[in-house]
């Protein structure tokens, strides 16, 4: 049976515990606001960017460009996998590694290899002690990422794709849909396989546009910078997420503090009454005693 | 022979007064004739506690005293309580004072000894160590027995103290071909019947003396009837150079009837209401159960923690008389892993690489290891989760779960209950099969697949049924 003592030092400890999970609750909050609002307003243009992509694509021969051409021959494949750089956000990095993974396998059963390039403390350290193929990993850059930094990433991929040294780019990142639910996806990024504008003639999607250049030329300058819209995409809403993921799992540990706490009280009250229950007793007993003799 | 006549009878407790000069010393058994017993002359024994003064003694009873009335004579038999010892009491069932209880007629025994006797003298003492075999994982690996030696078995109500007693009783005194002896302290009159029948269907009963002073008797007699048997362990151990088995349930009873008597006397109690003569009372019986140069005495012993509370007053001093501690756990039972033995609160002595082996030591000092960095881990995991822990970290908890559940072991003597037949796995086969566990070879098979089997072998098999059934 534990003494007081020992359960009290157990209690101060599970109290500092909270006392951390909270305050991380409350940092991962408001990183979670300016990160959520970067997304948001990133939200139309990408939008409207899909849509000008999409209804240029409808309208000229896929095979106008070689990111848009699909190989035949699938060997290779570039994967860039996010996580985050910081632990504590309950099982967000665990899903997206284990995504990657089954994706990595299904892959190696269909005799393609894989090579990664990692965003993120946690994948890297995953990864790389495990017999992974890794060409470059980004740690701790989120607060560094701005446009002329994806555009490298992206002349980076399109470079070795057509070089051939890959012949398929995909990323894994944690899409945001609300609060309480982020999911892992996985998303094609070459060959572009523009998004396909809704087939309904009478909205003003299919509109005739005139295009400056011709569309051809538009097209080719369009694709590189529709990558770069996509990663630009992924680490915005990889970001969101984990700071989404973060607050609720530190929510969920300040309480699960306060139960551990409550079932610690309980033992220490119980063991205090046992013990002044023990002292009356000795004290009564022995006076009992003494009265007889 | 001289006489004395009852003055008073309180409960258990009978004053008698003796002529002048004619007292009896402490510890002398006297005889009454108590015609509610039944009616045969000399039926109930008591033995001196105290001289209260004016030629008048206090003597506690062996059996009931209702029926007694002042004036009756009482015997003095000059000694102190003589205990039929030798083969005569062999198969039989005895009580305190060595009368039958098994209905099957007088014990014809050629040798008495007193109950009262002296521990063997230091210098007789035995010192060679060897294990002792028991066929339960979890102890041979992290408790092994001592051959001689002195083991206790520690836990709280209702965690399996008498199963894991009545387990090592078919493992070890029905492999052991010696004599056993068998003490029944305070402990239900079912158990002791059940012991009973199991070793006669056995075949063990003809080495077997089973000595019962269970609940219903009175405290003066579940106070002595631990001597009692312990004496017809000493006769084989002294008289005939035997290794004897000694089984004790349970020793906490033994404890609790001397705070009773000793209330009865009118002493002042001590700490948690026990006797003040706790550690002496204790130490006299303890320290009788020895080996020496002429034969050894193994003895397992059941030790009822009272609220679960280890450092109570009677465990507590019993702890220090031991070689080994077997301590059962509740928060392992509700586990639902049978026996609920706790890995890092049992110890033993020889557990030590110059008696056991360097092997098996590492083992068990690993096993322990990491069983206690889970136990570190598990607040963590209580606050955070599992997917905080490191990579090391969820290993050393996906392990530690195995090895929790392959510490759980079917029992033989728990088939109908279980409905799993009993399991004997030798010490090279538990400890391979931990040694395996910790090096990471079963890191694939399912948790479920280690729980209740017996060698490591039996737990692949399980692993490949599991994998059958989801199939």
């Amino acid at each position: 049976m534990p003494t007081l003592n020992d359960i009290q030092r157990q209690i101060s400890a599970v109290k500092k515990t909270r006392q951390i999970t909270r305050a991380m609750n409350m940092v991962a909050a408001s990183k979670l606001r300016g990160a959520q609002t970067r997304m948001e307003g990133f939200k139309p243009y990408a939008m409207k960017f899909r849509e000008v992509l999409g209804n240029l694509a409808s309208r000229i021969e896929p095979d106008i460009h070689p990111l848009l051409v699909k190989r035949e021959e699938v060997s290779k494949i570039a994967l860039l996998h996010f996580t985050s750089d910081r632990g504590l956000c309950g099982s967000f990095n665990s899903n997206l590694i284990n995504k990657g993974k089954s994706f990595i396998k299904s892959m190696k059963n269909e005799s393609k290899v894989t090579n990664l390039t990692i965003v993120g403390k946690k994948g890297n350290d995953y990864f790389k002690k495990r017999d992974y193929e890794i060409t470059e990993s980004h740690i701790q850059i989120y607060d560094q990422v701005d446009i002329s930094f994806i555009n490298q990433m992206t002349k980076g991929f399109i470079d070795r794709y057509l070089a051939n040294e890959v012949d398929e780019v995909y990323m894994m990142y944690s899409s945001f849909i609300n609060m309480g639910k982020q999911i892992p996806t996985l998303a094609k990024l070459v060959p572009v396989e523009p998004p396909k504008t809704k087939e309904d003639p009478s909205a003003s999607g299919s509109a005739e546009y005139l295009y400056e250049p011709d569309p051809g030329d538009l097209l080719i300058e369009l694709l590189p910078k529709h990558i770069s819209v996509q990663i630009l995409n992924a680490f915005l809403q990889n970001e969101t997420s984990e700071h989404a993921a973060r607050m609720a799992s530190m929510d969920n540990a300040s309480k699960n503090c306060n139960d551990l706490i409550d079932s610690l009280t309980l033992i220490f009250n119980k063991a205090r009454q046992a013990a002044i229950t023990a002292d009356l007793m000795d004290i009564v007993g022995g006076a009992e005693a003494l009265k007889k003799a | 022979m001289n006489e004395g006549k009852v003055i008073q009878v309180i409960g258990p407790v009978v004053d008698v007064e003796f002529p002048e000069g004619e007292l009896p010393e402490i510890l002398t058994a006297l005889q009454l004739t108590n015609p509610t017993i039944d009616d045969t002359e000399d039926n109930l024994v008591v033995e001196v506690a105290q001289h209260l003064g004016d030629n008048v003694i206090r003597a506690i009873s062996m059996d009931v005293t209702d029926g007694l009335v002042r004036g009756m004579p009482v015997k003095n038999t000059g000694k102190p309580i003589q205990m039929p010892v030798g083969d005569a009491g062999l198969g039989r069932v005895l009580n305190v004072v060595g009368k039958p209880v098994d209905g099957l007629g007088e014990v014809k025994a050629d040798v008495y000894y007193p109950i009262h006797r002296d521990a063997p003298p230091f210098e007789d003492q035995d010192t060679s160590v060897s294990v002792l075999e028991t066929g339960v994982k979890v102890i041979d690996l992290l408790v092994p027995f001592p051959r001689g030696g002195k083991m206790g078995m520690f836990g709280g109500a209702g965690v399996g103290k008498t199963v894991v007693m009545m387990e090592m009783i078919h493992n070890i005194a029905m492999q052991h071909g010696g004599i056993s002896v068998f003490a029944g302290v305070g402990e239900r009159t079912r158990e002791g019947n059940d012991l009973y029948h199991e070793m006669k269907d056995s075949g063990v009963l003809e080495k077997a003396a089973l000595i019962y002073g269970q609940m219903t008797e009175p405290p003066g007699a579940r106070a002595r009837v631990a001597l009692s048997a312990l004496t017809a362990a000493e006769y084989y151990r002294d008289e005939k150079g035997q290794d004897v088995l000694l089984f004790v349930d349970n020793i906490f009873r033994f404890t609790q009837a001397g705070a009773e008597v000793s209330a009865l006397l009118g002493r002042i109690p001590s700490a948690v209401g026990y006797q003040p003569t706790l550690g002496t009372d204790l130490g006299a019986l303890q320290e009788r159960i020895t080996s020496t140069k002429k034969g050894s005495i193994t003895s397992v012993q059941c030790v009822y923690v009272p609220a679960d509370d280890l450092t109570d007053p009677a465990p507590a001093t019993t702890f220090a008389h031991l070689d080994g501690t077997v301590v059962l756990a509740r928060t392992i039972a509700e586990l639902g892993i049978y026996p609920a033995v706790d890995p890092l609160d049992s110890t033993s002595r020889i557990l030590d690489p110059n008696v056991i082996g360097e092997e098996h030591y590492g083992v068990a000092t690993q096993v322990q290891q990491i069983l206690q960095k889970y136990k570190d881990l598990q607040d963590i995991i209580a606050i955070l989760g599992m997917d905080e822990l490191s990579d090391e970290d969820k290993l050393v908890v996906a392990r530690a779960r195995r090895i929790q559940r392959f510490l759980s072991q079917p029992f033989h003597v728990a088939e109908t209950f279980t409905g799993t037949p009993g399991k004997y796995v030798t010490v090279q086969d538990t400890v391979k099969g931990f040694k395996e566990i910790l090096e990471g070879k079963y890191d694939e098979l399912p948790e479920a697949a280690f729980y209740m089997v017996g060698s490591i072998s039996e737990a692949i098999e399980k692993a490949k049924e599991i994998a059958s059934v989801n199939k």
